[in-house]
């Protein structure tokens, strides 16, 4: 590997001549600034890492602190997920005695801004093996993950792990791209050393916006050094100074490998005060990827797969009233959906969310509303029978159950009903979708139901269904599946018998499925309204695990038992 | 008190006893029986058989998988209650319980009309979803094949391009399946259960070391073989064999309906938590 560097090397700098040997000259002065955190509470987070690592204030710097040698700065913003699953998976220190340390770290607990130790697959805090002697791993509580090593001396800032899905690429990129010293374990830049691992599940998310924001790198002339980068075939942002720096020193924004986000900066960076940063964003959100439509080998449309909905989870119905009208940035959106679905896992740990949802692997949806007709976000107004119909379903929910009849559908593990069944919840979003010549089945983990939709001209069966009666067409590329003859049962919103569902689902993507619903029902609403999110692809880690829900459901027995017991308290009032 | 219980018992033998359930038995004779020839099966794209369609057997596995003569059930329900008589499906007639196994098939015949997992609308497992007295449909695609069943709204998925992790990574009602075409043959490999499922209302039952080998053969364009093969070294004495045909259901108006019955066996599950009902 090495040699073959050194040819390719060789081979750049005679072959393309005296610019890129300058651009080479100039690349070896990188070495690293400071390494971006994003926190959403700033003043905690510099409280925390000052408590548990070896790190210190920096006197008129508020936003930064020098950690064993490495400048951290803290960006006041919320992340749209932790470290693990991206290109830089974690950071690390070294301790004299990782074990005393991780003891020290497992009597603080978790509560509040406490610790989060990772455990072994055996249950241990610390391990050690050949190629990391010991070492232990723990989280910050806003996501990123640290590693302590066991080096004897004080504590210090000891490595930048980096995961890739080609770790002999990605290194002979900083190494010819950035100057960087190809070593044993990767690369080091400047005194810094950058350990490349083999991504486990193919290609990492990128950095941008995760817990590890980026890597900032330091350059004497950052606008020559942008310069060289870019002259080498690397799209590179600026240098500008941003309008929100702290001072006017520059900065520029490229992509590394597997979407290691990394700034050149000069030696007067000061850091900035929020990163708003969304025009890049708006770009990726922008561009939709270029694919042929996959055909099955009869030749409809091909949308069969595992799918997930976790990216839209949290998606609000209706767009939330302080945002009428109102344009937002992508930062902005993607802060709101932060909200929503942290508001709604209730009390789990983002780290939780993160892992259980997948945001480790891919971006939130930064929808705003599911709601996209009316286009204002909201449904339409809803009939005098519709007020009725919420307020009825509200008593409903405070009744004492007298038995299973009592309690919800989706409570009895019968159905949640449509549209609701398609929707994202807390925990087991995957969708699989299987065709066969004339049929699409729709299968949806929660409850595992699975709806077997025609797309022949067959005719209805005049039955009342909990999910009705789903017939489709294919129009283009497009599934629409018409959904009538519901019994009512499992209403959404009030609506129900007379509810009827128009589905249209389309690839946008080679991997992302684009689900709208048209809910019509006008004794409820007096308009019909439309709801869209996306389903992503996940073929490589997903799979339908089945979700035996009636068989294990001890929750029925647990809340009709305690409803008997309040009975009890209500009917014989305890004590005198 | 005595009329709830009898209301419960009713909604429970609703599920047990459905519609239509034919008598008509099916021997174990194998497929040069005449009832057809490879011509007439029909092909799908890639030339392998088409299994595409809603399929259903006639016989009395369900009931039980053993030879077996007419027997009585639930007094309150009459005829209802009573079990059809049949030809076994099981080769060699008998199947090679462990004695443990055979005593405990035995109590659980005695207690099947509150035991029997079809009872609870609990998930049918495999094999058993394919010979019960519900309607299943097949789905044949180009990666993978997925079952969708009658009952309880049970499927599963048949990967057919997947590596089959052996021991499956989690146990399931419906275990694990990786299939393979062998000739004209789908051959299935199903592990991983949790062992819970009963294989039939007889209280024939496996446990969670069960494997099975399934094999779906066109007969004709209309008929399946259906043909699997039981190891459970916890369970039985050696591996045994059922086979059995599933017919295609040529009814234009041929559709698997919801039959969400987890509501009909609440009575079974939850009567004793109800208002009224628990011990006051």
């Amino acid at each position: 590997m090495k040699i073959e560097n050194q040819i390719r090397w060789v081979a750049k700098l005679a072959g393309i001549g005296a610019g890129l040997f300058c651009a080479s000259f100039a690349q070896a002065e990188l070495s690293v600034h400071h390494i971006e955190l994003a926190v959403s509470q700033a003043d905690t987070a510099k409280k925390w890492y000052q408590m548990h690592l070896p790190c210190r204030a920096v006197a008129d710097r508020p936003m930064r602190m020098m950690c064993g040698g490495m400048q951290i700065e803290l960006v006041a913003r919320q992340s749209i997920g932790g470290s693990q699953g991206t290109s830089v998976n974690h950071i690390s220190f070294s301790y004299p005695d990782v074990v005393a340390k991780m003891a020290a770290l497992e009597s603080i607990g978790v509560g509040g801004a406490g610790v989060r130790l990772q455990r072994f697959d055996d249950g241990s805090l610390t391990r050690e093996d050949e190629g990391r002697g010991v070492h232990s791993f723990i989280f910050d509580p806003w996501g990123t993950r640290i590693e302590l090593v066991q080096a004897p001396g004080d504590p210090v800032f000891n490595h930048v792990h980096l995961h890739s899905a080609d770790p002999a690429a990605a290194k002979d990129w900083y190494v010819e791209t950035l100057g960087a010293t190809a070593t044993a374990q990767g690369v080091d830049i400047g005194d810094i050393a950058f350990h490349i691992s083999q991504n486990a599940e193919g290609r990492p998310a990128g950095t941008r916006e995760r817990a590890i924001d980026h890597v900032a790198l330091v350059a004497d002339d950052v606008v020559a050094t942008s310069s060289d980068i870019g002259t080498a075939g690397v799209k590179v942002r600026g240098p500008d100074s941003p309008a929100n720096a702290r001072g006017d020193a520059q900065r520029s924004l490229l992509a590394g490998p597997d979407g290691v986000r990394i700034a050149i900066v000069d030696s007067q960076w000061d850091g900035i005060a929020y990163d708003l940063g969304g025009q890049a964003v708006a770009e990726v959100v922008a561009i939709a990827e270029p694919f042929e439509m996959p055909r099955t080998p009869w030749g409809e449309p091909d949308i069969q797969g595992m799918w997930t909905g976790n990216a839209a989870h949290g998606i609000p119905l209706e767009r939330p009233d302080d945002l009428a009208g109102q344009d937002l940035s992508s930062d902005q959106a993607a802060a709101r959906r932060e909200q929503g679905t942290l508001a709604s896992i209730w009390g789990y740990e983002r780290e939780w969310r993160d892992t259980t949802l997948g945001y480790d692997k891919f971006q939130a949806s930064r929808q705003v509303a599911l709601v996209v007709d009316p286009p204002e976000g909201k449904l339409p107004a809803i009939t005098d029978l519709g007020e009725k119909a919420l307020a009825d379903a509200a008593a409903r929910r405070l009744v004492i159950a007298a038995g299973p009849e009592d309690l919800s559908s989706w409570v009895r593990c019968i159905t949640r009903g449509l549209p609701t069944m398609m929707m994202s919840g807390v925990y087991n979003n995957g969708l699989q979708i299987q065709q066969s010549p004339g049929y699409v089945a729709v299968q949806k983990e929660m409850i595992h139901e699975t709806r077997l939709i025609p797309t022949t001209a067959k005719a209805r069966p005049g039955i009342k269904q909990w999910l009705g009666s789903s017939r489709g067409r294919w129009e283009g590329d497009t599934l629409v599946v018409e959904v009538t003859d519901f019994n009512g049962r499992s209403k959404y919103r009030g609506a129900g018998e007379n509810m009827k569902i128009t589905e249209r689902y389309r690839l946008v993507g080679a991997d992302t499925l684009e689900y709208q619903f048209t809910v019509e029902d006008a004794t409820i609403w007096e308009t019909p309204w439309t709801g869209m999110f996306h389903f992503k692809r996940d073929e490589a880690q997903y799979e339908l695990v089945e979700y035996a829900c009636h068989e294990g459901n001890y929750g029925m027995t647990n809340i009709l038992s305690a409803a008997r017991a309040k009975d009890r308290e209500i009917n014989e009032p305890s004590g005198e | 008190m005595q009329r709830r219980l009898g209301l419960g018992l009713g909604l429970v033998l609703g599920i047990i006893l459905t519609s239509g359930c034919a008598t008509t038995t099916v021997t174990n004779s194998n497929a040069g029986d005449g009832i057809g020839s490879e011509n007439s099966i029909p092909r799908a794209w890639d030339g392998h058989p088409d299994l595409n369609g809603i399929w259903q057997t006639l016989s009395t596995a369900n009931w039980n998988l053993e030879s077996h003569p007419a027997y009585g059930g639930l007094a309150e329900i009459g005829v209802l209650g009573a079990t059809p008589p049949g030809v076994g499906v099981v080769e060699g007639g008998e199947i090679p319980y462990q004695d443990w196994a055979r005593k405990k098939q035995q109590e659980n015949f005695a207690k099947r009309f509150t035991n029997d997992t079809e009872a609870k609308c609990y998930l049918p497992g495999v094999p058993r979803a394919h010979y019960m007295p519900y309607p299943f449909q097949i789905l044949q695609g180009d990666r993978k094949i997925m079952m969708v069943y009658g009952f309880a709204e049970a499927n599963r998925t048949i990967h057919m391009d997947k590596e089959n992790p052996v021991p499956a990574p989690i146990d399931s009602w419906m275990g694990r399946s990786h299939g393979r075409w062998d000739g004209d043959t789908l051959v299935v490999d199903a592990h991983g259960f949790n062992g819970e499922a009963w294989l039939d209302r007889a209280g024939n039952f496996h446990s969670y070391a069960l494997k099975v080998e399934e094999r779906f053969t066109p007969v004709n364009g209309n008929v399946l073989r259906y043909e699997v093969t039981m190891t459970d070294e916890e369970t039985y004495t050696r591996p045994w064999k059922m086979s059995l045909l599933l017919y295609k259901n040529l009814d234009e108006a041929a559709e698997i309906f919801e039959f969400k019955c987890v509501e009909f066996s609440e009575d079974l599950l939850y009567q004793h938590l109800r208002r009224g009902t628990s011990a006051e």
